[in-house]
């Protein structure tokens, strides 16, 4: 088995500031960290290769600080790292980002199964998973919260409106997943990080790759975006305090003031 | 801000460690502890599972291999979740003083008891205090003679950390005793004691703090121990044991500086909630200097401390010396403690009557840290090191 787990580095923050007057996030002094569904992709990724054997590799695109992820996943337990890192790949839309790291699955060879996180927490769109998928001519399974190959067979656990369903899909299949409530990421210790410095690690860039470069990077990004804004701050809720009796009676009468009652 | 201090490896190590700690040593946890006096089964383990038990070994041996400056992060991060402390003394005595048996002891005795250190399986103390004697170590009572493969020992230890917690792992505590009776300090010999070896009675103290940790002391009745014990060689025990202390000293200015930021997070969280006279607590100058003035006292001995520490690494590989690394360490003991039970007081004082509740966790860091001013060393020998060193000339030379 040769598992590929994208994972991308994202800001680490749930309070995402805007620069009024560039319209683009502000990243300065925000640290970053692995998106936490790749995260979950990678620690289901380990799981089947700690069953079925093999290797698993851990693919990013970003900037050369996005090593740290790669770092980061191998002390986790991936075999393997490839970082594409060149200016040329810089600005990529969802397009260009799937038709990019989908270059890089190809280069790799052989690959039997791509697992990737649901979306980035900074883009949350969801939809570079598919995209891979589709340039490979993978068969794909989204949403997935358990994946497991038994006989050359993907079969995964959906997490679908109303509850559950497994579906399965042949190999060579791609399946994007998202994180159960309790999980718990693993916290590589110091032994680990140690070691992950000694295991494979590659940077790729345009020239390793047999892409089309009007399809990389800005250049193959078709998407605009015409302006980013925080959404307007809501205002504090007024919170009652005291005993429960007391704090209803006061909840009701408010409710009358607002006419809600 | 460009980290400039810590290796990739140790920011990643920080990071994981944290979040693993805020994991496993909730505040419940730390009630738990306190309630029953003696660190919970889970933390134990936890503890194991991250490589924290005496990590300063190397692998060959079960450690984890760290270096002083990865040892430092530990005890710093425990601080920041464990305000009793007891987690950071649990794991910095046994790190420390098992460091010594890894650089001193015999082989067979690394191999016998190393492996087992390093899981958490065997606790590691040290004992050099007696109930007469403390900083002035020539003067104690404790002996050991040489006999037939192996040595006798007889006297007495007080004040002594990890009492329990050796009783009930089969383990045992570095030990200082004089062997040449003319010769003080000079004819010290240092060696590992099992704390369950016939002739060993045992009792334990209650403390104002720590409340995880037992404190004691065991009389020591024609103690007999194999010869594969001695650390070190005969008569040279207080020319080594420094090395355990200022490992421990680099730790606690590591653990004074965790205990003393979170503390300080923890009154500016309280100073922007809380109102007096119409406006939050934060607004008023009268609360901002103090808090300016004890952020950056501990700020810059956080960076002192992992200075001190890497001075002691660079040691090991033939890069500082002997006293410089002392004369660090010792600064940075003498104010780790210091400046963070000010800090921890100011924290205190900022929540008003709550400061003094039981349940407000400065008050916990407030009695832990405290400890610290005695514990591997007191302030004054601090001081005693440092004036050493000044007044010797092995100081800092302007490099
Ligand atoms: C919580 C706790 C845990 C401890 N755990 C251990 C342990 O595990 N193992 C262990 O061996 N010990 C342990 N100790 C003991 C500690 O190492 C001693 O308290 C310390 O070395 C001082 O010894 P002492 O208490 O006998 O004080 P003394 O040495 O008698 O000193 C009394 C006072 O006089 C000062 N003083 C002494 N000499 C001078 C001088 N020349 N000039 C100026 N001032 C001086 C001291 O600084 C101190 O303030 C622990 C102590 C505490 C509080």
């Amino acid at each position: 088995m040769r598992i590929v787990v994208c994972v991308k580095q994202v800001p680490d923050t749930t309070d995402v500031r805007v620069d009024p007057e560039k319209g683009t996030l502000i990243r300065e002094g925000v640290p970053s960290m692995i998106n936490p569904f790749d995260q979950f992709a990678l620690e289901e990724g380990l799981r089947v290769r700690d069953r079925t054997g093999g290797e698993l590799i851990v693919l990013s695109m970003g900037p050369p600080q996005a090593k740290s992820v790669i770092m980061l996943s191998l002390a986790i337990g991936a075999d393997r790292g490839i970082l594409l890192t060149d200016r040329a790949f810089a600005g990529a839309d969802t397009l260009a980002t799937a038709y990019t790291l989908s270059k890089a699955i190809e280069k790799v060879g052989d690959v039997d199964l791509v697992v990737c996180g649901l979306q980035a927490i900074d883009g949350d769109t969801a939809q570079v998973g598919p995209g891979i998928a589709t340039r490979l001519r993978m068969p794909q399974v989204t949403y997935a919260e358990r994946i497991e190959v038994v006989d050359g067979t993907l079969r995964a656990r959906r997490v679908v409106e109303d509850g559950n369903e497994t579906v399965e899909a042949r190999l060579p299949a791609l399946a994007t997943m998202t994180t159960p409530s309790d999980f718990v990421p693993t916290n590589p210790p110091f032994t680990r990080i140690m070691k992950a410095k000694g295991k494979p690690y590659e940077e790729w860039k345009v020239a390793d790759l047999d892409a089309d470069p009007g399809r990389l990077g800005l250049d193959g990004s078709p998407t605009w975006v015409e302006k980013v804004y925080p959404p307007p701050k809501r205002e504090k809720g007024e919170m009652l305090e005291g005993a429960p009796d007391e704090i209803v009676g006061r909840l009701v009468e408010i409710l009358k003031q607002e006419r809600v009652l | 801000m460009e980290d400039w201090f810590f290796t990739e490896e140790q920011r990643m190590f920080r990071e994981s460690l944290r979040e693993y700690l805020q994991n496993h040593i909730t505040p419940e946890k730390v009630v738990e502890m306190e309630e029953k006096r003696e660190i919970p089964r889970s933390i134990h383990d936890a503890m194991a599972d991250f490589e924290l038990f005496c990590p300063l070994v190397s692998e060959e041996y079960g450690g984890a291999g760290f270096d002083l400056v990865t040892a430092g992060i530990v005890g710093e991060e425990l601080a920041r979740v464990d305000p009793t402390g007891s987690t950071c003394v649990y794991y910095l005595v046994p790190a420390s003083w098992s460091r010594m048996i890894y650089l001193y002891g015999t082989e067979e005795a690394k191999q016998e008891l190393l492996p087992k250190m390093t899981k958490g399986r065997m606790f590691c103390g040290i004992a050099s205090t007696e109930a007469d004697t403390g900083s002035d170590l020539g003067n104690m009572i404790t002996t050991i003679k040489p006999i037939r493969n192996g040595y006798v020992v007889n006297g007495a230890k007080n004040y002594i950390s990890g009492i329990r917690e050796a009783r009930n792992t089969d383990g045992g505590h570095v030990t200082l005793a004089r062997q040449d009776l003319a010769a003080g300090v000079r004819g010290c010999t240092l060696f590992f004691l099992p704390l369950n070896s016939k002739g060993i009675e045992i009792s334990l103290d209650r403390e104002m703090g720590r409340e995880g940790m037992s404190t004691g002391g065991f009389h020591i009745d024609n103690v007999e121990i194999p010869e594969r014990y001695l650390i070190g060689e005969e008569k040279r025990g207080f020319y080594i044991i420094h090395e355990g202390y200022e490992a421990a000293r680099g730790i606690i200015a590591c653990v004074c500086a965790g205990a003393a930021l979170k503390a300080l997070e923890n009154a500016v969280a309280y100073m922007k909630e809380r109102k007096a006279f119409g406006q939050p607590l934060a607004r008023y100058q009268g609360m901002q200097f103090p808090l300016a003035e004890h952020w950056s006292r501990m700020m810059m001995l956080r960076d002192w401390a992992y200075k001190a520490l890497r001075i002691m690494d660079q040691e090991k590989q033939g890069k500082a010396s002997r006293m410089e690394s002392s004369q660090a360490i010792a600064m940075a003991k003498l104010w780790g403690p210091l400046w963070a039970f000010d800090a921890i007081n100011f924290a205190m004082q900022v929540q008003g009557a709550y400061g003094y509740s039981l349940e407000c966790t400065e008050q916990k860091a407030l009695r832990a840290i405290r400890s610290f001013g005695w514990a591997e060393g007191t302030s004054e020998v601090m001081r005693l090191i440092i004036a050493r060193e000044v007044l010797g000339g092995t100081s800092w030379k302007g490099y």
